[in-house]
């Protein structure tokens, strides 16, 4: 398919498109979700509260850059507190699709040396926080699912779809953990402000509540994101700050030898 | 006194009515009734087990896993393709069941949900143990090499031999009333899988599915036992009275008194513990004795036509035996009430019950037979039969007159076995141990023993006083020494703490070189390895070891048995290591939890709880005594055969070596209560006998004559009603129940075979 028919075939598609039906499919939503500009590269601070069911709280702060290369993307974030983690720095090339295993490489600094980490299954929990692998994506893989649009609301004073994503297989039933999810996706912004999870055996999970959406560099930005998971009574709360968005980040940024160097600032 | 008997005499109908409405009221209590299966609930509330257990529930999560083994007596043990597909379909099926809970590592432990944690040249792996079923031999024999090789659980998932592998779940918290039910639908589940017919066997086991066992077992006991009871009082009360009235008057008192004290359980929130099951038994079989005492006396007046009008003659039946049957209900009720002196709940629960249902079928005793003897039609004439065993009664009178010496030498040479036992007497509050050697729950549990680590958890809790004070290297080797401490004792399976994963986590950091396996050298370091396992690590995958502000920690230990003396050992040598290791000047605190430790808790308070209650028990009803005959000697004489007996039962106990636990330390107590009727019954007719001016040898030949069948009778019931619960399906029933048989008929003998010896000694003849 050149790029000639492609152009041609989406034009007919739009063209056609209110003639059979006044609102857009689950999956085009979801396309929607995915295509939406998070920006080329960002600067962040992140602030990370796990909170467990006795109500102890684990705080850690660390500071993270990110750069898409295409679909692919790489990151490294260095943790800042709390101080016994000082100057640990996680590397990570992130690929697209699930053929490819995602590099990570990891930095302690109390044995001065850089560690090859072995790559985490989807379904896997992320830095010991209520996300997985998974969810820590900006979008889910969107081939994996079965989308449907059932319905719409109101939300935070909000016209929102609600879309249905189940996983296709039991095979990724079991891998992603989830037989059911449910996506709340601001009709404004495509923007999803809500995600409710169920497991494999069809239980409620977790919910993901993102707040305090605002435009930042043009783009819109959840400020906080708490994770909740209603079996085990744990919680994951995430607060991020000084967004700078399309800065122009060095590829260098992305290397062994940063991971190495620490933190300073920009 | 006489004026309240006319009044029910008088009132016929109403009497029965208040009854029947009594009993519908507690009828409709005890759809209240509940059963109590949590070990931890048998201690009291204030105790450090208890206390214990719900700070490390509350810190550290449930630790009462379901288990299930699977052993292949094959050569490759379960190390094939067959044997680890099983693995693989029963830790999905696991996984898929709402009754557990599986959201962590720790909450489904199987050799398909395993990490192993690796280092390489320039990384660390940490990966499932099997990504799928291996199919190859090579992949199989990789599998069993890396087992070994990672160790934290070589010998606890799989056996060291391999020819077996274990499976640990967590039940949904909240979820001991379905404990029976897990065991049903995981028992179904292996069934299926053993039905097709592979070499595999598997055996289940762990707190959750023996508390759910008990469950299940004690409702099913309670039903079972009952018309056993029944039955043999119904055979009792023909052969003694022969008509429909004397069998189903008393059988009404026994049956309303148990209905009442049932009712009133229910009514105070009490549960059912597995002792009290055993309550109804007891009620019918103790109970019975004051309805029989009152029929045959009336029968008796009856027959002689002593009284023209059958209400003068009721009323005097009331009237002559009101006293000793108080008196008897009194001293029995003691013995009861003397368990109060336990801490241990269901023993003052046991206890209590046990007395206000002896005071209620005294209750209803005076007020049923009385009323319902006024309403029925008066029978023409008893005609007079001689009960059954006259002429052993008779003769031994008798007999016993002609042989003192014989007799003294008996009963001096059963004390002196008795005290031989008395000194190997043993304590286990084991809770495996209370199911029969042959039940196949406890073969289950001894054969994951032999094979694996062990299913009974002990935890030991240390809180270093301060945040991220278990990251501290001290610290972390202290908690490494005392695991190979604690491993050096053979009944301890296997110890686990964060540190053994530091120590492996720093190996496979250094190229897996094993000089490097051993803590980390900062408490940096420490924090930073955990926060590299977390990235492929669920929230509460550590959530078992440490707290989240990284200052308490917890070694759980695997034991092989939780037999008490091991226990009571290993912790007292342990006692002086943790003193040493974790000082509490400086800001240590140690502290002790689990299935282990409350069984250990459990006997140290049974053993006081004994001596106490016995001591208690011994004191009242001899000032009880001495107050009915108002004397110091004959109360002490009235002591003997009791006493006696309650020597014999704990002699038994030690020469065959049954151990005090929950339900045989209610033996003595019990014992001394019941087997004190005798003894009064015996001396009240024997004094009568020497006030009227017979002499010594008469008085014994009559008093047996008179009272020689009551209490025969009474041996009978009691006897009779305890041996019903050797058909019990846990062990410490059945124990009790033969004990308490065999104390009932030491009594027996000692009551109507040594006491007219002993009344006999001196010079003088002891005159009452």
């Amino acid at each position: 398919m050149n790029k000639f028919t492609l152009v041609v075939l989406s034009a007919a598609m739009l063209f056609a498109y209110p003639a059979y039906s006044a609102e857009p499919s689950g999956l085009e939503i979801m396309q929607r979700v995915d295509a939406r500009d998070d920006g080329d590269d960002l600067m962040q601070q992140m602030k990370q509260r796990l909170i467990d069911r006795r109500g102890d709280v684990r705080e850690r702060e660390m500071a993270s850059f990110r750069k898409d290369y295409g679909k692919d993307s790489k990151s490294i974030t260095y943790f800042l507190e709390p101080s016994n983690v000082r100057d640990t720095a996680l590397l990570t090339w992130d690929y697209d699709g699930v053929e490819k295993d995602d590099d990570q490489w990891l930095y302690l600094p109390a044995l001065k040396k850089v560690r090859r980490i072995s790559a985490s299954d989807r379904g896997d929990y992320f830095m010991g926080t209520d996300f997985t692998f998974e969810d820590i994506k900006q979008v889910p893989e969107l081939e994996d699912y079965n989308w449907s649009l059932i319905g719409s609301d109101m939300l935070d004073g909000h016209d929102v779809w609600i879309v249905e994503g189940k996983p296709k297989t039991d095979e990724l039933k079991k891998n992603l953990g989830y037989s059911n999810t449910r996506y709340f996706i601001r009709k404004d912004i495509n923007m999803y402000v809500r995600v409710d999870f169920w497991d494999h055996k069809g239980q409620e999970l977790k919910h993901l509540v993102s707040e305090e959406i605002t435009q930042i560099d043009g783009i819109w930005t959840a400020m906080r994101a708490v994770m909740t998971n209603v079996q085990s009574n744990h919680r994951t709360e995430l607060e991020f700050s000084g967004h700078r968005y399309n800065t122009g980040l060095s590829d260098s940024k992305f290397s062994e030898r940063m991971l190495k160097r620490g933190y300073r600032g920009e | 006194m006489k004026r309240i008997f006319n009044w029910v005499l008088t009132h016929p109908k109403s009497i029965l009515l208040i009854l029947l409405l009594m009993t519908g009221l507690a009828v409709s209590q005890m759809r209240h009734l509940y059963i109590e299966t949590d070990m931890d609930a048998m201690l009291p509330k204030h105790s450090d087990a208890y206390i214990n257990k719900q700070v490390l529930e509350e810190r550290f999560g449930s630790t009462d896993m379901v288990i299930i083994g699977v052993i292949n007596d094959d050569k490759d043990g379960v190390y094939n393709t067959h044997s680890l597909a099983l693995v693989q379909e029963l830790t999905d099926w696991l996984a898929a069941q709402p009754m557990f809970r599986t959201l962590a590592l720790n909450d489904l432990l199987s050799l398909a949900t395993i990490k192993d944690i690796r280092g390489s040249e320039d990384g660390l792996e940490v990966e499932k143990f099997m990504d799928g079923v291996p199919q190859t031999s090579a992949e199989i024999s990789q599998l069993k090499q890396r087992m070994h090789e990672f160790g934290v659980y070589d010998d606890v998932i799989v056996s060291a031999d391999g020819s077996g592998t274990i499976f640990a779940v967590r039940p949904m918290p909240d979820s001991r009333h379905q404990y029976a039910e897990i065991y049903e639908l995981v028992k179904a589940k292996v069934a299926e899988l053993e039905a097709r017919g592979g070499s595999e066997r598997f055996f289940i086991s762990g707190r959750p599915i023996i508390e759910g066992v008990f469950g299940a077992y004690m409702p099913a006991e309670m039903k079972r036992m009952q018309p056993m009871v029944m039955a043999l009082l119904l055979v009792l009360l023909f052969l003694s009275f022969r008509t429909p009235r004397g069998v189903l008057l008393p059988m009404a008192v026994v049956l309303m008194a148990e209905i009442w004290t049932l009712g009133t359980m229910a009514a105070l929130g009490a549960p059912i513990y597995t002792i009290t099951t055993m309550l109804p038994i007891l009620i019918l079989a103790i109970g019975i004795a004051d309805a029989v005492h009152f029929l045959s006396r009336e029968r008796l007046l009856a027959h002689y036509q002593a009284y023209a009008h059958r209400k003068e003659r009721i009323v005097e039946v009331m009237h002559e035996l009101w006293k000793p049957m108080l008196m008897t209900s009194v001293t029995t009720g003691v013995g009861f009430l003397s368990m109060q002196a336990s801490d241990l709940p269901p023993i003052r629960d046991f206890g209590m019950f046990a007395a206000i249902g002896i005071a209620y079928a005294l209750l209803i005793t005076m007020l049923l037979l009385p009323a319902a003897l006024m309403l029925l039609p008066e029978k023409a004439k008893h005609a007079e039969r001689k009960p059954l065993f006259t002429a052993y009664v008779e003769w031994l009178g008798g007999a016993v007159l002609k042989h003192p010496k014989r007799i003294m030498a008996m009963f001096a040479m059963l004390l002196l076995v008795a005290l031989v036992g008395v000194m190997r007497l043993d304590v286990n509050a084991s809770l495996v141990d209370q199911f029969k050697p042959g039940d196949p729950l406890r073969q289950a549990d001894k054969l994951l023993n032999k094979h694996f680590s062990g299913t009974t958890s002990l935890d030991v809790m240390i809180d270093t006083g301060h945040e991220n004070g278990l990251l501290e290297p001290a610290f972390l080797q202290h908690l490494v020494d005392l695991q190979q401490a604690l491993e050096k004792d053979p009944m301890v399976g296997d110890t686990s703490s964060i540190a053994e994963f530091l120590q492996t986590m720093n190996q496979a950091l250094h190229a897996d070189d094993p000089a490097w396996k051993r803590v980390p050298e900062t408490a940096d370091m420490a924090a930073q390895y955990l926060l590299l396992y977390s990235f492929s690590g669920a929230p509460d995958d550590f959530e078992t070891f440490i707290t989240g502000d990284y200052r308490q920690a917890h070694i759980r230990i695997n034991m092989k048995t939780d037999e008490t003396k091991v226990v009571a050992n290993l912790l007292t040598q342990m006692q002086a290591k943790t003193d040493a290791w974790f000082p509490a000047e400086q800001g240590y605190k140690v502290e002790w939890a689990g299935t282990a430790f409350t069984v250990y808790r459990l006997s140290q308070m049974i053993i006081e709880g004994q001596i106490a209650s016995l001591l208690t028990s011994v004191l009242a009803i001899f000032l009880l005594c001495w107050w009915m005959f108002g004397r110091l000697l004959i109360a002490a004489i009235a002591m003997i055969p009791v006493s006696l007996a309650v020597t014999v039962n704990y002699g038994m106990m030690g020469n065959f070596g049954i151990p005090l636990d929950i339900a045989t330390a209610l033996t003595g107590a019990m014992a001394l209560g019941i087997g004190v009727d005798f003894a009064i019954h015996y001396l009240h007719r024997y004094h009568e006998e020497s006030v009227a001016g017979n002499s010594y040898k008469d008085s014994v030949i009559n008093t047996n004559r008179s009272v020689g069948h009551a209490i025969l009778f009474n041996t009978f019931v009691v006897v009779g009603g305890f041996l019903v619960l050797l058909s019990a399906a846990l062990y410490p029933q059945m124990k009790l129940g033969a004990l308490i048989a065999a104390t009932m008929v030491i009594c027996y003998l000692a009551t109507c075979y040594l006491f007219p010896v002993l009344l006999g000694l001196g010079k003088e003849k002891i005159r009452v």
